[in-house]
């Protein structure tokens, strides 16, 4: 277990940003503003590319985004080489989010409709997570992430603890806020088979959960199916909700 | 037993004068076509005409969340936490809900009692109202009738004209006085409501259905069509699992216990550190949680714990209905226990 | 105002009815007996006894990190103290790990039912303890141990993995030379400087000579381990009777509440640990 081994006084922090839709919304989470307390107990050695000089060790790495270059795959075994414990932050790194929509069609014309001619002068790789190719430690699931969950993991790591994230569905959560489900007004919701943790955010907002936090450990993904489709879905349609996030964890588990 | 007149125009008129006694807890609409109970600010928003609320009033003495004890880190030393008890007033509680709360008393006083549910629930009051059956209901079926007293103070039965009043204890009639122009009721026929038997068998048999359920194919098909959600869980009146976490405050000097509702659909619910599930398979967790509510506390209470609210068969999104499933296990223990050929269907799914 | 409470509570003992709040009690002392297993040494306020039966469980506090049950490895018949040695696994070992003495930690219980030692009085005893499992069953071994004279024979399985995961090493020694004790030690694989048993503890059991009708056996170990020690204490043709184990749940309360530690009817944390074989054989979700 790696998290008891950070050093009690001033754990070093980072956050790097790879392949992500607009961020998990840090820029927008004022760290230094919002959280005093928190901060008290770390030392933010560096923030994106904000500040240039590397250092040569991080007790903790935030990754936002997935890969889908071969330089994005050289700067993370860089980064992973000089950590000691390295969080994937948000859908893009954890699951390859949306970003692995693309996976989904031949990369040949992905590299066409992105880059046009212009397509061989940019290598791309189909967008993965951070966990395929390096060791990821810890999650923090959803897009944008959870705040509230970025709290807590960030707190156990600086208690030394290892964090405890649920793995349990989003209606559990709709369920505890005593949501009226979507269902029952007709709207089809993936929330049966999505990791909970974002406090059913969406639901709780009269939206449909779309799967952000990835799925449930052992889904039973024909029975999600029966429900999408038994609620007027086409079967066509409902795989297409099913793979709005996770088409890596779908269809492409053998890409590393 | 004392009954009144309450014509639906001085209901109003009710709810004011209850909530002068406490806090009044009531049905509200919640969404578009769910009710939820909250507490009564605004006696027009009540509704007792409801078919069920989303949860049922369980979540005021068992919160979904609650502060257990807290502590401080730097001097590891803990604070009590006192459990609020407030007098309250639910108003407009089904039967079956009643029922609930009356088998919840028995888990958490029989064994060792505990005080943070007991305290919670020393100082309430229940007045009931009656409901017309929807399809999901079904607790005639496991021995509670729409007009079923037991539990409450005072009961509110409906009819074309407006309400009868019955007076059930003597809190109850303390609750009413003060509230003048109660004019005596006449003794009228009692209201007929369409409720039928759902389950095959009356409920005192089926604990010798679940005798030979263990083994039955049901779970198994049921298992596949469940994704497991937890939902049928988290809705029951009866469940009362739970998950205790400690969670510290981002000064990381001191923190709080705190206990949550859980439930045995879920994945980790019996899994241990060393990786051990003692129920992977979602067979096993449907069988767990349908022998809980029929044969393992009944076996010593003599009373089903499921109460027929028909809450985890309405909020299933896999429409997974538990009073099909024991029908099932009813058929297949005419058919292998029992060897008698399926009898006519009496029962309605 | 009336309650309704059916079962009559009418003025709750509050004491009694405080289920969830831990004693604070002081780590004296402790000692890393494996790179995986740490041992403590605890006292509770005014050096109380616990007043535990062998194979009860206490649950462990540390603040922050949250709870878990710990078998009690002392005897009873150690007094003001008593111990406990925790594998290293999740959150909370991980941080009782750190623990030194004086340190504080929550303890409630004992909680559940532990081995009955009335029942086995003047009987031979046969200990089957696998990894793990020798931590509860220590605290009757030494039971045993100080009250020699009120058993009869005294045979000890012991199995562990590997001879480095052998936990309570100078007392292994101890029952190995102490005549009264038929002491037999295996592990799955051997080191060159190991010159024991090789082989799961199963091996040790088909050249036992026991008399069937006078022995208790007490069996602790993991989950796996069971099915094939009861299948070797059968063809030993030991009657279920005489037979004890201890199983492993989930566990979050400790007193019936949570749910968490359910065998079909019955509560881990209320009727167990240990159980008594021919309750086991009427819960199919025991042993799988
Ligand atoms: C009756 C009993 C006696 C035990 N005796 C000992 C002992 O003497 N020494 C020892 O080292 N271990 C013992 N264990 C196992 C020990 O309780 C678990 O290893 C411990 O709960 C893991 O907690 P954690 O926070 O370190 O692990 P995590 O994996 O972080 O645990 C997360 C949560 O899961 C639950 N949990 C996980 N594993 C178990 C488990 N095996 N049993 C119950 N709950 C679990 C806990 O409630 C915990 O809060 C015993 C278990 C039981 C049921
Ligand atoms: S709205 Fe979605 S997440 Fe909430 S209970 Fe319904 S299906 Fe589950
Ligand atoms: S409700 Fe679903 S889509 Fe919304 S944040 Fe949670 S997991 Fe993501
Ligand atoms: S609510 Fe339905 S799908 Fe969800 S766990 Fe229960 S039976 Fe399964
Ligand atoms: S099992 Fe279903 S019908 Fe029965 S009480 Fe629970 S939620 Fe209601
Ligand atoms: S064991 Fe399952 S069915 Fe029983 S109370 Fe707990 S969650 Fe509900
Ligand atoms: S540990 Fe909670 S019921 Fe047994």
């Amino acid at each position: 277990m790696k998290s008891d081994q950070i050093k009690p006084n001033k754990p070093k922090i980072a956050f790097f940003d790879f392949t992500s839709c607009e961020g998990c919304q840090l820029n927008k989470l004022n760290l230094e503003n919002e959280l005093p307390d928190i901060l008290r107990h770390v030392e933010l050695v560096e923030f994106r590319e904000a500040m240039d000089d590397k250092a040569d060790y991080y007790d903790i790495a935030f990754i936002e985004g997935s890969l889908s270059t071969p330089s994005c795959i050289n700067r993370i075994h860089d980064i992973r080489r000089r950590s000691n414990i390295l969080v994937a932050l948000g859908a893009c790194a954890t699951i390859g989010g949306i970003n692995s929509m693309k996976n989904l069609q031949p990369i040949e014309t992905v590299r066409e409709t992105v880059y046009g001619e212009e397509k061989y002068r940019f290598p791309t790789l189909p967008a993965i997570p951070v966990s395929a190719v390096v060791k990821v430690d810890y999650e923090i699931r959803g897009c944008p992430m959870s705040i509230p969950e970025f709290l807590r993991v960030l707190k156990a790591l600086l208690m030394g603890k290892a964090p405890n994230l649920p793995d349990s569905a989003v209606c559990v959560e709709c369920k505890l806020r005593e949501n009226e489900c979507l269902y029952d007004r007709g709207i089809v919701c993936l929330g049966p088979v999505t990791v909970g943790g974002c406090e059913a955010i969406c639901p709780s907002f009269g939206q449909f959960c779309t799967g952000c936090r990835g799925l449930v450990p052992n889904p039973n993904k024909d029975a999600m199916l029966d429900i999408l489709t038994q609620h007027g879905l086409s079967l066509e349609d409902a795989q297409k909700r099913f793979l709005l996030f996770n088409s890596y964890n779908i269809e492409s588990k053998s890409i590393t | 037993m004392e009954k009144f007149n309450l014509s639906t125009s001085r209901l109003n008129a009710l709810i004011k004068h209850l909530m002068t006694r406490g806090i009044v807890y009531a049905p509200h609409k919640n969404g578009e076509v769910s009710f939820s109970f909250d507490e009564v600010r605004d006696p027009g928003k009540v509704i007792l005409n409801y078919n069920r609320t989303l949860q049922s009033i369980k979540k005021y003495f068992l919160p979904p969340r609650e502060q257990l004890l807290s502590f401080s880190l730097k001097s590891g030393s803990l604070s009590k936490v006192e459990p609020e008890n407030p007098l309250r007033i639910f108003l407009g509680v089904h039967s079956y809900d009643m029922q609930a709360v009356l088998r919840l008393d028995y888990n958490f006083s029989q064994g060792n009692p505990e005080l943070n549910y007991l305290k919670r629930r020393q100082n309430s009051l229940f007045i009931g109202v009656s409901f017309e059956p929807d399809t999901y209901h079904f607790s005639r079926s496991v021995g509670i009738m729409v007009e079923e007293f037991d539990g409450f103070d005072l009961f509110l039965d409906k009819h074309s004209s407006g309400y009868t009043l019955y007076v059930v204890t003597q809190a109850g009639e303390e609750l009413l006085s003060g509230f003048d122009h109660l004019e005596e009721a006449p003794d009228r026929p009692a209201t007929h409501r369409e409720f039928r038997n759902k389950i095959k068998y009356n409920f005192n048999r089926l604990s010798e259905v679940f005798d030979h359920a263990w083994d039955s194919s049901v779970w198994e098909e049921i298992a596949q069509r469940c994704v497991g959600c937890g939902t049928c869980n988290l809705v029951c009146p009866t469940c009362y699992c739970f998950d205790v976490e400690d969670d510290v405050n981002l000064s990381l000097a001191d923190g709080s216990r705190y206990r949550s509702w859980d439930g045995c659909m879920l994945n980790s619910f019996a899994k241990v550190a060393g990786g051990e599930n003692f129920r992977a398979d979602l067979s096993d967790r449907q069988r767990h949680r349908v022998y809980r509510k029929f044969k393992y506390i009944t076996d010593v209470t003599g009373e089903p714990w499921c109460v027929g609210c028909g809450r985890c068969t309405a909020y299933c999104t896999a429409g997974i209905s538990i009073v099909e499933t024991v029908n099932r296990l009813c058929e297949e223990y005419e058919q292998t226990v029992l060897r008698k050929p399926l009898a006519k269907q009496d029962w309605v799914l | 105002m009336s309650n309704h409470i059916r079962t009559g509570i009418e003025e709750p003992d509050r004491k009694m009815l405080e289920l969830y709040y831990p004693e604070i009690a002081e780590i004296t002392r402790t000692k890393q007996i494996t790179e995986l297993e740490k041992w403590f040494e605890i006292a509770l306020p005014g050096n109380r006894d616990l007043n535990h039966q062998p194979g009860q469980f206490v649950q462990v506090s540390l603040f922050g990190f949250g709870e878990a049950p710990i078998s009690v490895t002392s005897s009873p018949t150690k007094r003001g103290v008593f111990e406990l040695c925790v594998r290293k696994v999740g959150t909370l070992t991980t941080a009782m790990h750190k623990l030194k003495p004086g340190d504080r930690i929550g303890i409630r219980g004992p909680f559940g039912h532990g081995f009955d030692l009335q029942k086995m009085e003047g009987k031979d005893i046969l200990i089957i303890g696998g990894g793990i499992g020798i931590v509860p069953l220590r605290s009757l071994i030494n039971t045993v141990i100080d009250r020699r004279s009120d058993f009869g024979r005294f045979i000890i399985l012991y199995g562990a993995k590997t001879p480095g995961e052998l936990l309570f090493k100078d007392e292994l020694k101890s029952w190995r030379e102490d005549p009264t004790i038929e002491y037999h030690v295996t592990v799955d694989q051997g080191t060159p400087d190991w010159d024991g048993n090789v082989g799961v503890i199963t091996t040790l059991i088909p050249r036992l000579d026991l008399n069937l009708g006078n022995t208790i056996a007490a069996v602790v170990g993991p989950p796996i381990m069971y099915k094939f020690v009861l299948m070797a204490l059968k063809s030993k043709r030991l009657p279920d009777e005489n037979i004890y184990l201890s199983l492993e749940r989930r566990m979050k309360c400790g007193v019936g509440k949570c749910g968490h530690c359910q065998i079909n009817h019955s509560y881990v944390c209320q009727d167990g640990p240990v159980y008594h074989y021919p309750v086991i054989k009427q819960l199919p979700e025991a042993i799988q």
